[in-house]
């Protein structure tokens, strides 16, 4: 672990224990880049490994073209389950990434069941114009879990009904107050605090809401920047400027006198406007603000890469 | 060590401070006051602290740390009372400081809309942290209703925040379109469109009457009646400058504290900065402006040189999603031309006006990635004239050569989604073109269905058929309804019913329109059409008529007018008579004549006295004749059965009945009836455009006959026994034109283009059909049949239309 981090953030444990961006070679889905820090046998079998449409957890995403979540590998269509056992690997959550009806890549998480960690990864979806859990891996807040099963969100309200009317990543400093009153008082009391919001475009009309809830004593990441990529009508996104980002030991990145920008190529963010597809970078502290490691996840709209959303932890 | 005070510690005398401790740290001791019980936070960073996606503690520009390290006496939350200049003393709530330079910076406060109900509680104003954690609260109880008075920045911005909180949100904004100061109404469209997407309510040229309830709020009532529930209430209808300390002390103060270009008041000890300035006249209510007053101040105070001017502003909207931004003077005139580009599947609107070959003013939603770089054109006044073509795509298409549509759609993958509405993609049309041959558009939508529905890639189609077939393809030759579009009347009133369209902007934008706001060829048509396909629901825009429909009198060539009163079939009274006479004469109107419509004209009314001769005749009981109008005009009838020899049916009575029934609707062009009693003929129904001829066996029903530029006589189209089924016929084939026909397009030329048999079609020979264009007229007469003159002669429609010129300029300079 890096020499940067003060004591405090290096101690805590992080909600997600291992993250991994797969990616189409030849009609199969093959390993990019992940990190999964000590969990070094479940990594080399993760590295050789490739999935078909349908196969496995990345296979799957693909196929129903959705974000899938998964809490329990025994006896599931989850390939790598005894090597995930063996890690204390207990549930995972993959997104796919399309740029229109072109797949780019499959981001999974994988996250350890215990009793202490909470925090929540939730894949909200459109029926019938409101906003309803498709499914969600909270961890150890059991009763915010059975609070968001019976929520729903009009256009416009709360993270995950602000995000899909927006189709814009947002980023909220403050769940335990105000909106869908009942869940921000379980939110309140689960310990959550900052909620990432994603639109999760596929093909076809539907759109998904994917949010990550962070904790503060169990912090999905301590970093979070939104970054606006600022494409040009021939398509590829030249640079991105940062429209929102805190960070636990930098506090507010954002400024709005001076927005921070990156062009293509330039470091992490750079490279994904670049390449279009996420990545995950660790041991480089350099690159990842001096955190242990770092995911910067492409939002595409419309076809067109419109975001780059990163959480460093 | 000089004493320097500074009242108000807001965003402006913020930047001052830091400035000034950069510059010289040790020049000033420095005491500052505010109002507000807190130092400096980023004033316009609350919305986002409102919509729960910043935290206060992120916005705090200058914590106590900060004032402790350079030494700053605060005096928070207490306010300034008095400045007295003799003595050089600032009187705080809580006593005195005396001072050597005093800066005031008091900023502004929100304009309160002066109705009742003000006061209630419930009923805020959007300016400090205060207001924004008063909104949050509001927010927490579950279900609660707030009304926004005010569609502008700030508005909307406690719209979406408070939406986001979980509030029914409805914004109420007076003039036609939101942020009317900053956007035009294309760009107006869009927004709006974004909020609604956001679940809130959008209602302009929506005027607050009053406030109701006890002692809190408790709904919002409009100047038409309509009454919205509400527990919060927010204003933001503007601001103004906070002077009365200045005023009070004697400083030169205009609509706000006058300043120098040092930023020096009448004293010149004294300075202000911020929004409580006026300098050169103009008055400021954005930060980029105060910030260079800021460090002109502060350079001032350590005796370096500076001064300040006024520069071009642009505007943001800081509501996630929402990409807007507008900047310069964007208001049409002689001079100026426009480019406009419009992208309606991703909701993209681009609007640049140029002048003298520089770019003077940018509007653009949805895609603001070239905004500065506009803004810098703007600024810096650079001739465009090299870049011209491709300079709406922005800054990376210098140079790279203008944008070829057929090379994009060359480009497309084979597996390309053309059609969205019937899932068709590019192989199975370029596929289904050379497997069978198809070279017109209709034979490639009977084979594949693309372009068969919605019609909104019918352009990409015809692109992927000259793609194929090379010179082989022959696009048919639409005429284009005028220079602001590519689609002719067909077709355009084909997508406003497939797309539901239906407002001006909108169709301008799902359309993609060339121009901003259209033209005087395609508002009235369009006006028009949306009136005809949205009865009800769409309102009229008065802006998109010609003079005559505008004033509802028609212009004659030395400027006055010609009214016509409404006589049911050509039949009038002694009552009737005498009150025009009595008009003529009260008026002084110098020619009474009779019309071809067996109608009586009064000719050579002042503009100014229609409403009052409008009144009389309402009086008397007579409404307007639409003489003016694309519209019913006139039923002309003989005597009939009553009073004619001849007579075979009560030709009279039926004309009477055909008026009182059709009167108010509006028409592609302007429609005129007869009906005659007997083959005969007196009323001359055969060259009307809808004329019946009574037989002893009943109806014989005529249209499309002309007797203007164009003489022809009628076409027969049925025969009917009864006059209720003459009526219905009648009613259903109007219909069936006012759906059909293009705008100004006169009925016997709509039956030239569509076919008498596709007309029989429709209202002859298919019951059912009839039927059906009978109810929708009857649905559509239900908001129609208003008599435009009592709205007007009330004072409460357009009244200002009616004023004299010169105290119309007058007024609007005023407001
Ligand atoms: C919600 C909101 C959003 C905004 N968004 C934007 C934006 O996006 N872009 C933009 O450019 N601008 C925006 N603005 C406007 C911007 O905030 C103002 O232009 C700016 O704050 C004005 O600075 P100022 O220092 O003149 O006044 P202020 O910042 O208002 O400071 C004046 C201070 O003086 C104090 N004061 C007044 N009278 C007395 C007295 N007698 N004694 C002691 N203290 C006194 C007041 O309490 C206040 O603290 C926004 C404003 C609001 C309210």
């Amino acid at each position: 672990m890096s020499a940067i981090m003060d004591p405090a953030t290096a101690t805590t444990r992080t909600f997600v224990e291992a993250t991994e961006v797969w990616v189409p070679k030849d009609g199969r889905l093959v390993w990019s880049s992940g990190n999964y820090g000590a969990l070094d046998a479940f990594a080399a079998v993760s590295e050789e490994k490739s999935f078909g449409k349908g196969e496995g957890l990345p296979g799957k995403a693909w196929d129903e073209a959705r974000p899938v979540v998964l809490k329990a590998f025994d006896g599931s269509y989850f390939q790598r389950a005894e090597a995930a056992r063996a890690a204390g690997l207990t549930s995972a959550v993959a997104v796919p990434v399309f740029a229109g009806s072109e797949l780019k890549a499959v981001v999974v998480v994988l996250c350890a069941d215990d009793d202490q960690r909470t925090g929540a990864i939730e894949v909200w979806c459109e029926a019938n114009g409101l906003l309803m859990l498709d499914d969600g891996y909270y961890g150890a807040a059991r009763h915010f879990e059975w609070v968001s099963q019976h929520t729903h969100f009009p256009p416009g309200q709360g993270l995950p009904g602000g995000v899909w009317a927006a189709n814009a990543p947002m980023l909220m400093r403050d769940l335990g107050s105000g909106y869908r009153f009942i869940r921000a008082d379980s939110a309140g009391k689960a310990g959550l605090t900052t909620g990432l919001g994603l639109p999760i475009a596929v093909p076809g009309r539907q759109t998904y809401v994917l949010t990550l809830l962070s904790a503060r004593g169990t912090p999905i990441a301590r970093r979070f920047e939104l970054w606006n990529a600022r494409s040009s009508r021939s398509g590829a996104a030249s640079e991105a400027a940062l429209a929102d980002g805190i960070c636990q030991r930098e506090g507010p990145l954002w400024n709005d006198e001076h927005e921070r920008r990156v062009a293509a190529w330039q470091g992490p963010i750079g490279e994904v406007l670049g390449t279009g597809l996420p990545l995950v970078k660790y041991d480089t502290a350099l690159l990842t603000a001096g955190y242990a490691s770092m995911v910067a996840l492409p939002i595409y709209r419309d076809g067109t890469l419109a975001h780059v959303v990163a959480w460093y932890y | 060590m000089q004493r320097l005070v500074v009242i108000g510690a807001g965003m402006a005398s913020g930047r001052v401070l830091e400035t000034l401790f950069e510059t010289d740290p040790d020049a000033f001791a420095v005491t500052l006051f505010n109002a507000e019980p807190r130092g400096n936070y980023n004033r316009i960073m609350l919305s986002p602290v409102l919509s729960g996606e910043k935290s206060f503690e992120e916005i705090v520009t200058h914590s106590d740390d900060w004032y402790g390290e350079h030494k700053v006496t605060c005096r928070f939350g207490e306010k300034v009372v008095a400045i007295d200049r003799a003595r050089k003393v600032v009187v705080g709530e809580k006593g005195e400081v005396p001072y050597d330079r005093l800066i005031v910076a008091t900023g502004s406060v929100p304009f309160i809309v002066p109705v009742e109900g003000r006061d209630l509680d419930g009923v805020i104003t959007y300016r400090d942290l205060d207001d924004t954690n008063r909104m949050i609260e509001a927010s927490g109880r579950p279900g609660s209703r707030a009304v926004v008075i005010g569609g502008g920045l700030l508005g909307l911005e406690a719209a979406a925040g408070l939406r986001l909180r979980g509030m029914e949100v409805t914004v109420l904004h007076l003039s036609g379109h939101l942020m009317d100061r900053q956007l035009d109404e294309a760009a107006g469209y869009l927004l709006r469109k974004d909020l609604e997407k956001r679940g809130i309510a959008v209602m302009t040229r929506a005027s607050t009457e009053r406030i109701l309830g006890d002692t809190r709020v408790e709904a919002v009532e409009l100047a038409d009646g309509t009454r919205l529930e509400a527990d919060l209430v927010v204003m933001a209808v503007g601001i103004r400058p906070s002077v009365e300390i200045a005023r009070a002390a004697g400083l030169a103060v205009n609509r706000a504290i006058v300043v120098d270009a040092q930023m020096r008041t009448s004293d010149p000890d004294i300075y202000a900065v911020g929004e409580c300035v006026e300098f050169n006249g103009t008055l400021f209510g954005l930060v980029a402006p105060l910030y260079e007053q800021a460090k002109v101040l502060a350079n001032c105070l350590v005796g370096k040189p500076g001064s300040f001017s006024v520069r071009e502003l642009s505007t943001k909207l800081k509501v996630t999603g929402c990409d807007l931004f507008s900047a310069g003077d964007f208001s049409v005139g002689e001079g100026r031309e426009e480019i406009v580009l419009r992208d309606p599947s991703q909701g993209v609107y681009r609007r640049l006006v140029i002048e003298n070959d520089r770019l003077v003013g940018a509007v653009m939603y949805g895609d603001t990635g070239d905004a500065n770089w506009f803004f810098d054109l703007i600024r810096d006044g650079a001739p465009v004239a090299a870049m011209r073509e491709t300079l709406i795509f922005g800054q990376s298409y210098q140079g790279a050569a203008p944008l070829d549509p057929m090379a994009a759609v060359a480009a497309l993958p084979d597996d390309a989604e053309i059609c969205g509405c019937n899932g068709v993609c590019k192989s199975k049309i370029t596929g289904a073109i050379t497997s069978k041959g198809l070279t017109s558009l209709d034979a490639v939508r009977v084979h594949t269905k693309a372009s068969s529905s919605c019609g909104t890639c019918t352009g990409l189609v015809e692109q992927l058929m000259a793609l194929t077939l090379g010179n082989a393809f022959n696009p048919q030759a639409v005429k284009p309804m005028c220079g602001c579009t590519d689609l002719g009347h067909a077709d355009v009133r084909r997508l406003i019913v497939a797309k539901q369209l239906k407002s001006i902007p909108e169709v301008m934008q799902e359309l993609e329109w060339k121009t901003s706001c259209g033209c005087a060829k395609c508002r009235p048509a369009l006006n028009y059409y949306l009136i005809a396909d949205w009865p009800g629901e769409y309102v009229d825009d008065d802006q998109s008529r010609f003079i005559n429909e505008r004033v509802h009198a028609n212009i004659q060539k030395d400027g006055t007018y010609s009214v016509v009163p409404r006589m049911w079939g050509g039949i009038t009274s002694a009552k009737e008579l005498r009150a025009i006479a009595d008009v003529a004469d009260k008026f002084q109107i110098p020619t009474v004549k009779c019309t071809g419509g067996q109608r009586i004209d009064l000719l050579g009314v002042k503009k100014e006295d229609l409403p009052a001769v409008w009144a009389d005749l309402n009086a008397a009981g007579m409404v307007s004749g639409a003489a003016y109008g694309k519209a019913l005009r006139t039923v002309k009838t003989c005597v009939g059965t009553d009073w004619c020899r001849f007579g075979t049916q009560d030709s009279t009575g039926l004309g009477v009945r055909i008026e009182k029934f059709m009167w108010g609707s509006w028409t592609p062009a302007k429609v005129k009836m007869a009906v005659s009693g007997c083959p005969r003929n007196c009323a001359e129904a055969t060259c009307k455009d809808v004329g019946v001829i009574c037989t002893d066996a009943g109806y014989e029903i005529h249209f499309a006959g002309a007797a203007g530029l164009d003489i022809k006589g009628t076409e027969v189209l049925t025969q009917v026994k009864t006059e209720d089924e003459a009526l219905e016929m009648i009613v259903a084939l109007v219909q069936l034109y006012r759906e059909q026909g293009h705008y100004l397009e006169r009925i016997y030329k709509w039956l030239k283009r569509v076919g008498m048999e596709s007309v029989r079609a429709a209202v002859v020979d298919d019951a059912e059909k009839r039927r059906f264009y009978f109810e929708r007229f009857v649905k559509s007469q239900e908001t129609a049949q208003r008599d435009p003159w009592a709205d007007r002669a009330s004072g409460g429609v357009a009244s200002h239309e009616f004023r004299p010129m010169a105290e119309i300029t007058f007024k609007e300079a005023a407001e």
